[in-house]
């Protein structure tokens, strides 16, 4: 929030590759470390099963990520982002069960993602508040609203060709792996080599200097959330269709799940640094110590301590590198 | 966060436009007051007044330091997690460590301090960005609560104790006197003194400040384990008035705070911002909740409007200055 | 340094958390001491010894017998089924009542302090009476205090205070009842000596901690041979339960044979891991869950029993209790009060209501419930 990290870096370009690509590394050894550790504690951890039950039940969080770690790079945060994923499954549940096409009950999220998340970044790039405000005065709107306008009824009876999660392609790989894999793929290419994805970077690393090379920097916000509200779609979609309940409500403490899987990923608050394939593997990370907690036996009255503790640790490791690396 | 390019203005202190923002605040609140007031007449009661003090002043102790932080371009998200855990601690040093109820609480106040003081170490001395650092130990402290209590509560507290959080003290709920001593300490540190320039100055130039000699590491260590300290003061507050301890206390409290200091007119960008604002702010926040309910507006509703209420109140305030600023 | 540091402190956190792991007792944190029931089918506990009454009254109240009352309902939180249900339940008796008006309020999320200002609130604004489910039994005390002390009815239902706090409470089920229920059902489907593992929201919510404590002193006297594997929490989060339930499932294979349900939001997320890994019939789920939520997986015959008392019918009695304290007919010593369709209840406990004991949804009766 404040001008202090990193600054140096941004001046050569090679240098943030490749300290990003080593935070990336950092993180896919940690993923692999840590099953192999669990694993030897107790081998059912490594079963194909359960590692791919890890990924399953928490793709959602990845691909949402993806967007939080847009919304970040550019300089920018999102409260809502939790609250918004509850309102968009409700609102795919509730057209699948009117018998709404089931293809129209699939879009029907990413637009409105698209168009609340959009309006959300004019506010913040053309009328100039603060993203922290506009987001959490959303989320107490979209919170509330939610309540008032289902009740909290849940939505039950869905048809069982609503279940885009249940799909599996090619006849092993299910969807919400496929997705997660594709969404981050597609988004680290796009950051990387179009004008658009730079831009972000630019926008976020020194707002000024982006401006002189000709770059919108509200136009650029608001594709960012916009893009985000896509992802939240995608992300809403996949936790909708998962099961066969939907709750009406919002998911508790989502976004802070989401912000921190972003931030561990190497996404750095000050805006302008990190990929979405850090985000993507500290998502699985962060999943995959959770289960790990329940399998080495831990006490499940520490297991949210525990979890903290290798956040933290997480956190200060990258850092502590990040600095080494720019001889600060 | 810091880099979206603000009109000039904003980023030094601009005392006119501060008082313009609070002053239109309070306005609002007024108008407010006013109209929920003629709508239901129990709303603009002494009793009902002070009752709404009693209620928000946990959220009221931890908004000020919060001001502090927010002034300096810094965040902090822990102290919710912070409340629950000296909760906890305040219970379990009496009841398992058996030590007078007056050590535990002068014990959870410290550990409420320690834990500040944790995220002002690491924001100063390792350089981890505030919201970064305060997100992890939000799930960190938190986790300590939930193991240490074991999910158990500790109630059956001495009659005294619940002085504070129960009992009213010169016609006044005991606890609001806290907060109004700590109200005018805040404020004239914030205005009057050295330590409160300090705060703005790193605010609006963390570099400069550094070059000017201020001690830019010292205060930022004072302010978040003033905020820890805060929050545990808080913690022993919400005991004393609901009479047990619990692990899941406090939560979400962060967010309550947070929109109270931003609604109070505190640049989330740093260096602008001020205590009373923040009180402006949070009785803004805590007589909308509570004049709504009375006129039989629903709690799903209510948290509708705060957002409202929240973006609209800003998205004004900042208009007005960006006229004034000829932007 | 600094990372060794962390480290150290990581370990200290690990160790002390595996240490603890060794005492697995669950005893519902509350130091309340457990009663399970008899055994066999169908038999009641012993009667325990008629308790006085122990609720408190309010102060003054207006005498308003006969005349139209207004009451306002704070449930733990609002916009979740099960609470929409008891709320219909208490719109459907003030119907019938005709002098009866009740409100639903509360917070959007299980907080302590949050319904404490709602419920304060309704002081202020004027309430012939309160209903509330608290969130924490003894958090809720002082502002329920604060309302008979202005002349407010205070009743509860779904989950107690403090009895001092309030007139009466309408019990669902008692928790030794539930806890019979659940036990039995599982020996039944997965086997005597089989193991099984819980689901539940928070180690903190009271009823949840009562239940589990009542399951394990039943087990242990009805049913010793019962593995006890391991309680997670979800939270009263969909995905959430349904990650846990199926970590569950991962950790143990063969040696987990049942899932236990504790909130209608893990019931079904439950049944879904166990339907997702392929394992109906051979990993039982039994827990408490409303019906619509487990028509699938009971009609799949995934699952075979459902415990849950009628919300609406307890929603229905709160407000009958309500009018019959205002009219004067229950009186502290009664043994019972008239119910509207739902006939005489019984007053236990010195001064609770019992709504009756647990239903069992089956494959046959399930699809007689919409709620």
């Amino acid at each position: 929030m404040s001008v202090m990290t990193v600054p140096s870096s941004r001046a050569d370009p090679r240098r943030i590759f490749k300290a990003l690509a080593s935070q990336e590394a950092l993180l896919a050894i940690a993923v692999i470390g840590l099953a192999i550790a669990v694993g030897l504690y107790n081998p059912r951890f490594l079963a194909a099963r359960n590692l791919s039950d890890v990924l399953l039940g928490n793709a959602y969080i990845a691909v949402a990520a993806i967007g939080m770690s847009m919304v970040i790079i550019s300089g920018n945060i999102d409260i809502s982002v939790g609250a918004l994923i509850g309102v968009l499954a409700t609102l795919s549940g509730t057209l699948a069960v009117k018998g709404v096409p089931i293809i129209v009950t699939w879009l029907a999220p990413l637009v409105a993602g698209i168009l609340i998340m959009g309006l959300q970044g004019v506010v913040i790039a053309y009328l100039r508040i603060p993203a922290i405000v506009v987001t959490l005065g959303m989320l107490s709107i979209l919170k509330g609203g939610l309540i008032s306008v289902t009740g909290g009824k849940w939505i039950t009876d869905l048809p069982d060709s609503f279940h885009l999660a249940d799909l599996e392609l090619l006849g092993s790989v299910p969807m919400p792996v496929f997705l997660m894999i594709a969404a981050t793929i597609l988004a680290a290419w796009w950051m990387h080599d179009s004008a658009p994805g730079r831009a972000i970077y630019a926008v976020g690393g020194n707002a000024e200097a982006a401006r002189l090379c000709g770059i919108s920097q509200p136009r650029t916000v608001v594709m960012v959330f916009a893009l985000h509200g896509l992802f939240a779609g995608v992300a809403a979609l996949l936790y909708a269709t998962q099961l066969r309940v939907i709750q009406s409500t919002v998911p508790p403490n989502l976004e802070l799940t989401v912000i921190t899987a972003s931030v561990v990923g190497g996404v750095s608050i000050l805006g302008g640094v990190g990929t979405v394939i850090g985000s993507t593997l500290a998502a699985i990370l962060i999943a995959e110590i959770a289960s790990a907690l329940v399998f080495i036996d831990l006490s499940p009255y520490w297991i949210r301590a525990v979890q903290g503790m290798l956040i933290l640790a997480t956190v200060i490791a990258d850092i502590l590198r990040r600095r080494r690396m720019t001889g600060a | 966060m810091s880099e979206i390019p603000l009109p000039p203005i904003a980023r030094r202190a601009a005392p006119w436009w501060l008082l313009r923002h609070e002053t239109m605040l309070a306005a609002i609140l007024l108008v407010a007051l006013v109209v929920l007031g003629s709508l239901n007449d129990r709303f603009l009661t002494l009793d009902n007044l002070l009752n709404q003090g009693r209620l928000t002043t946990e959220v009221g102790l931890i908004a000020l330091p919060m001001t502090f932080i927010i002034i300096t371009g810094g965040i902090d998200l822990s102290v919710g997690s912070i409340v629950g855990l000296c909760a906890i601690l305040l219970g379990y040093s009496w009841k398992s460590f058996g030590f007078p109820l007056p050590l535990a609480i002068g014990f959870s106040l410290l550990v409420g301090a320690a834990a500040g003081f944790l995220n002002g170490l690491v924001i100063t001395r390792v350089k981890v960005p505030p919201l970064i650092m305060t997100i992890a130990t939000l799930a960190l402290y938190r986790g300590l609560a939930e193991g240490i209590s074991q999910a158990r509560s500790v109630r059956g507290y001495p009659q005294w104790f619940y002085v504070i959080g129960q009992e009213n003290l010169f016609g006044i709920p005991a606890q609001l006197w806290l907060l109004l001593i700590a109200i005018v300490i805040a404020g004239i540190a914030l205005d009057r003194t050295t330590f409160g320039r300090t705060l703005y100055a790193i605010g609006n130039n963390e570099i400069a400040a550094r070059f000017s000699g201020l001690p830019v590491d010292r205060t930022k260590l004072i302010i978040y384990t003033l905020s820890g300290l805060m929050a545990g003061l808080s913690a022993v507050v919400l005991v004393s008035r609901v009479t047990t301890t619990r692990s899941d206390m406090g939560s979400g409290y962060e967010l309550d705070v947070i929109a109270a200091v931003v609604l109070g007119g505190t640049s989330i960008f740093g260096g602008v911002g001020s205590i009373w604002g923040t009180v402006v702010g949070l009785a803004m926040i805590q007589l909308l909740k509570d004049g709504l309910a009375l006129t039989g507006v629903k709690g799903d509703a209510t948290i509708v409007v705060i957002g409202t209420v929240l973006i609209l109140s800003t998205l004004v305030a900042s208009s007005l200055q960006r006229r004034r600023d000829g932007v | 340094m600094r990372l060794g540091l962390a480290g150290a402190l990581l370990g200290a956190t690990l160790l002390a958390g595996t240490a603890n792991a060794a005492d697995k007792r669950w005893d519902g944190a509350d130091d309340l001491p457990v009663n399970p029931l008899a055994c066999a089918a169908g038999e009641a506990a012993a009667p325990a010894a008629a308790k006085p009454y122990d609720g408190g009254q309010p102060t003054n109240a207006p005498d308003k017998a006969g005349k139209p009352i207004s009451l306002v309902d704070v449930p733990k939180l609002i916009g979740i089924g099960y609470f929409n249900a008891t709320s219909k339940g208490m719109q459907d008796a003030a119907k019938e009542l005709g002098n009866v008006t009740v409100k639903t309020d509360g917070p959007t999320e299980a907080k302590i302090d949050e319904q404490i200002k709602f419920i304060d609130n309704y002081i202020t604004s004027g309430v012939d009476g309160i209903l509330f489910a608290a969130n924490d039994p003894v958090a809720i005390a002082p502002v329920l205090k604060k309302a008979l002390s202005k002349g407010i009815h205070v009743i509860g239902y779904d989950a107690n205070s403090t009895p001092d706090a309030r007139e009466w409470f309408v019990n669902q089920a008692e928790f030794n009842g539930i806890a019979k229920a659940m036990i039995d059902s599982m020996a039944k489907e997965a086997g005597e000596d089989k193991g099984f593992a819980i689901v539940t929201s928070t180690f903190t919510t009271p009823n949840q901690a009562r239940w589990i404590a009542e399951m394990w002193a039943y087990a242990e006297k009805c049913h010793p041979k019962l593995k006890w594997l391991e309680t997670v929490e979800a939270q009263e989060d969909n995905n959430l339960s349904f990650n846990q339930a199926t970590t569950l499932i991962n950790k143990y294979g063969d040696r987990l044979s049942g899932l236990f349900g504790m909130t209608s939001v893990a019931t079904p997320a439950s049944a879904e891991a166990v339907t997702k890994a392929k394992l109906c019939g051979k990993v039982a789920v039994v827990g408490l869950a409303t019906p619509n939520a487990m028509k699938p997986y009971v009609n799949a015959d995934c699952v075979k029993s459902v415990v849950l008392w009628n919300p609406v019918d307890l929603g229905y009695a709160a407000t009958y209790v309500a009018r019959a304290v205002v009219d004067g007919k229950l009186k502290p010593g009664a043994t019972s009060v008239d119910a509207g369709k739902l006939g005489k209840l019984n007053v236990v406990n010195g001064s609770e209501i019992l709504l009756g004991a647990p239903f069992i949804f089956t494959k046959q009766n399930i699809k007689d419930f919409d709620f």
